[in-house]
Formats: structure tokens, C-alpha cells, sequence
């Protein structure tokens, strides 16, 4: 393969690009999303200077991908931390596990959404829309929550509002030697995001602690509820919104 | 987060980094490597530019398996490499990785650009046959077998530690958050500290089935040259840069 083709190449391997080039549609992409309220100190301790939080309530989200575009069929499960960044509100993902390498892999060296290998779940089980996550073999978050009990509510200013929202990663990739190359916030906003249906209503969390999933660092102290939304939408590429080697 | 902290994580994410800062030390590394003869215009459009391919057409393909590994735990690899030349000194390229572990993967491709993707290998010995499989997205996409220790290999353990300082390769490709490439790299490394415990070759077959994201089957089998089998501790330090493609 000859000098120009490399430079083409949008990730490895040359011979299989591991995901193509961006954007990416998602179809049917659904959401469980269970807010709760979480230890202000460790909250301040899990964000990165210079974002600052915006109150003590943190999400643990579930999605279901069964298509998206380059990526194919997989699950996720995200822990979201509301913060401010210039004064601006923005999510904050902290933790994401997906079961599947092409976003796994371009999420991280794309925008580097933090994510790691894990087994997400999302399903409905009888009357329960269910979320479980397994880390290494062990069963390391459920969310539960009811199941369209609010399905003629016509308002979904919330949800278009969360969508909406900036999201932040803290990319961080070595160089050769170990040392950081990137170590950027990186500012992601959806784009066409139609919701199909919004429902909100009564949730739990339970988190277990893991040493290499600690979603349970931020610890439930007090369950404020659940969202569930099914959605397309589109993920483009990012912007750097700050620069630590800069 | 403070900022100083922020400089001093090994990986994403930071509540809990997937890899730790190296080098790595590996315990009881297993590899079966089956080195055949392929299509020598195939083998040319797989290497990068400004590496050559080796003369013979040579490709090798590998299991291995790492119970014991410091910071990435226990997991099995496979995959495709390519000996080559870089300003005529031999040195060996890998071109596609597969292996079921997540830091290994993220520390890989992020660290030393190691192509890698999830996938199930799996390196065991089934009565008299070293077997090694692949399966990819539920599919099985390779298939490689070699006879059970029949000979030590020539030089025995003092001649596979050798070999195993052979400098590699990797093509490092990291986009920009805006899809544009922010590191395009030929990266290098060498293995230190290695101790083989053993090392045999023996007559060997391997099966590779055409597959659109784990191309194995892309360079054909014309011929099999033969199986090597060894057991070793190696230390994986950081790597170096041999050629910038954006410079």
C-alpha cells in the first residue's frame, strides 16, 4: 500500500478498517436512563478540571444499537455526570461498556468516549423494561423501570433537551513511549435526532462494586427516576474544546 | 480531576484506566506459528509503504496464548504477520490481530498501533494436535494444526530467544476528533528479558476462511513451509517511531 493510501485509511488494520469513516446514523437507537442522586465530593473528584458540576444528580443510561451505521448490532451502558463548562451545561460521560469493538475502538479514538468490554443489556422482561450490565463475568448494574406507564403524555420537551445537550469526553491516548499524545475535553453534539416515543416514570438502581467497572463509585443515594426513549439519530465527529498539552 | 492528574493517566477512562503504564511482562506465552508461502502482488498491496515485502512470499500465521500477562490479565491472540524489510534490515510487520480481551486491544491499537479486533482464538492441544482456532462474529474464520512436539527446533531454546529479538512493526493510525488522521505511523519495538522454555517444530496445516472483517483468508495459502511451537517469559516495552506519514 503505497504512502497516499495510508493517509486515507480511516483506522486499523490497512487490510480491514476496524469502523469506516464518520458520521454515523443510528436507527431505532433506545434508551433506559435512570437519574439519581449521588456523593457531591466524589462527583467533584470524577470530573476533570476545568468542568465544573452542576448539582448532585447523575445518570446510569442502557442503550440498545441494533443499527448503527459502520458499527452494526450491540448494547451500551453509559454513567452521565451533569457539569458546566464556561458556564454552559454539558453532560459529562464518565464510564461507557459496550459489547462490540468497532465502536468501542472508534469511540475511543475518535472522541474518546471512555469505553471498555462489558456485556450491556437492554430488554423488556414481562411488564419491566430491564438494564443489566456484566464486567468479567460478573453482574455489575441492573436498572429496572416501568413500562410505558405515561404513553399518551404528549410533552417531550425533556427528552429533546437532554438529546440536545453537549456531550463531554476526556480523550486521552499515549504516544509510543507512554507518554500522552492526546489528552483533550472533546464537545459532541447529536444532529437530525427524531424521538419516536418518550416515556417517563418509577425506576431502581443497584450498582456493585468492581475494581475495573466502578460504576458503584458513585455510590445511589437516592433514585429521582427513569426515561425511556427510542430514537435516530446521528453521531458526527467532535471538537476539541480544550487542549491539556496546549 | 486536576489537570496534573489528568497528564498522568495511562488510558481512557479515567475512573478506571483500561491499561496501566508499561512495560508489560508476560508468564508462559504459548505460540504456534504456521509460516506459509502466499501471492507475492497480495503480499505487496497488504504491506505499507515504505516497508518491503520479504522476496519469499512468506506470511506467518499466529497463536498465542497468554494466561499471565501484567496489566491485561488472561486472554488468546491471533493473527497475520508479515516479514519485511525496512531500509534492507529485516524486520517483521503485524498486519491483522484478533484476541478477546479489551485492554490488550485498547492498549494495542493506542499505544504501539497494534491492528487489533475482538474476536474468539483459541490455542489448546486436543490429543496429539497443537490446535489453534479463530472465531470471528460468531464465525469460524481460521483453523491451524501442528503435530505435538516431534522435534526441538534446530539451535533449541538458546536460537527461538534470538529470533525473538527481531525488531516488529505496526502501522499506528489515530483520527483526529474530526476524522482526519492525527497519528500516521510506522512503530517499532522490540522484545526484552526473554526466556524460552521450550521450542519445537513439527509438520503443521492451516484452514483460512474468506471473511469481510477478519481477512485472513486475503493472502491465500499456495504453501505450508512449516510449524514452530515455543513457550516463553518476554517483557513488551514501549515502542519507538520509524516513519511519520504526516511528516
Amino acid at each position: 500500500m503505497n504512502k497516499q493510501d495510508v493517509l486515507k485509511l480511516p483506522s486499523m488494520p490497512l487490510q480491514s478498517p476496524t469502523y469506516p469513516e464518520g458520521p454515523f446514523r443510528f436507527f431505532n437507537r433506545e434508551y433506559l436512563i435512570i437519574q439519581y442522586r449521588s456523593d457531591p465530593q466524589a462527583i467533584r473528584e470524577a470530573l476533570p478540571e476545568p468542568l465544573e458540576p452542576a448539582g448532585d444528580v447523575v445518570a446510569v443510561q442502557w442503550l440498545d444499537l441494533p443499527d448503527g451505521e459502520g458499527f452494526g448490532a450491540y448494547a451500551a451502558t453509559a454513567q452521565i455526570i451533569p457539569c458546566t463548562f464556561a458556564g454552559q451545561p454539558c453532560n459529562f460521560v464518565s464510564q461507557m461498556y459496550v459489547d462490540n469493538a468497532p465502536p468501542l475502538a472508534g469511540g475511543r479514538e475518535i472522541w474518546g468516549y471512555p469505553m471498555k468490554y462489558g456485556k450491556a443489556k437492554l430488554e423488556v422482561h414481562g411488564d419491566t423494561l430491564t438494564g443489566t450490565l456484566h464486567y468479567a463475568g460478573q453482574q455489575t448494574a441492573t436498572g429496572t423501570m416501568v413500562f410505558k406507564h405515561d404513553a399518551f403524555r404528549p410533552d417531550i420537551a425533556t427528552q429533546q433537551a437532554l438529546l440536545a445537550r453537549t456531550q463531554i469526553t476526556l480523550k486521552v491516548i499515549p504516544d509510543v513511549d507512554g507518554t500522552p499524545a492526546i489528552a483533550q475535553l472533546v464537545g459532541i453534539e447529536f444532529e437530525n435526532v427524531k424521538i419516536h416515543g418518550a416515556w417517563s416514570g418509577e425506576a431502581r438502581l443497584e450498582l456493585i462494586p468492581s475494581v475495573n467497572c466502578p460504576l458503584a463509585d458513585l455510590p445511589v443515594k437516592e433514585v429521582i427516576g427513569g426515561l425511556h426513549m427510542v430514537t435516530d439519530l446521528t453521531l458526527p465527529y467532535g471538537r476539541v474544546l480544550h487542549d491539556y498539552l496546549a | 480531576m486536576k489537570v496534573e492528574d489528568i497528564l498522568k493517566l495511562p488510558s481512557m477512562p479515567a475512573a478506571s484506566p483500561s491499561y496501566p503504564m508499561g512495560p508489560y511482562r508476560f508468564v508462559n506465552r504459548e505460540y504456534m506459528i504456521v509460516t506459509y508461502e502466499t501471492d507475492r502482488d497480495l503480499l505487496r498491496a497488504a504491506v505499507p509503504e515504505p516497508l518491503e515485502p520479504n522476496p519469499d512470499g512468506h506470511v506467518l500465521y499466529e497463536w498465542i496464548r497468554m494466561p499471565d500477562s501484567s496489566g491485561f490479565g488472561d486472554y488468546t491472540e491471533s493473527g497475520v504477520v508479515i516479514p519485511c524489510l525496512y531500509q534492507g534490515e529485516p524486520i517483521n510487520f503485524t498486519a491483522q490481530m484478533y484476541l478477546d480481551d479489551e485492554p490488550p486491544i485498547s492498549g494495542g491499537r493506542e499505544i504501539w498501533g497494534f491492528p487489533k479486533k475482538f474476536a474468539y482464538p483459541k490455542l489448546e492441544v486436543a490429543s496429539d494436535t497443537l490446535t489453534g482456532t479463530l472465531h470471528y462474529a460468531g464465525q469460524m474464520v481460521a483453523m491451524g494444526t501442528m503435530a505435538f512436539k516431534h522435534q526441538v527446533a534446530p539451535g533449541g531454546v538458546e536460537a527461538t530467544a534470538k529470533a525473538m529479538t527481531k525488531t516488529q512493526c505496526n502501522l499506528k493510525i489515530i483520527p483526529d476528533v474530526d476524522g482526519k488522521p492525527k497519528i500516521a505511523q510506522l512503530v517499532a519495538y522490540n522484545l526484552t528479558d526473554i526466556t524460552i522454555h521450550g521450542s519445537w517444530i513439527s509438520p503443521a496445516r492451516l484452514h483460512l476462511i474468506p471473511h469481510v472483517n477478519a481477512p485472513v483468508a486475503d493472502l491465500p495459502i499456495k504453501r505450508i513451509v512449516g510449524g514452530k511451537h515455543f513457550i516463553g517469559d518476554i517483557t513488551l516495552p514501549h515502542g519507538r517511531v520509524l516513519f511519520d506519514y504526516l511528516k
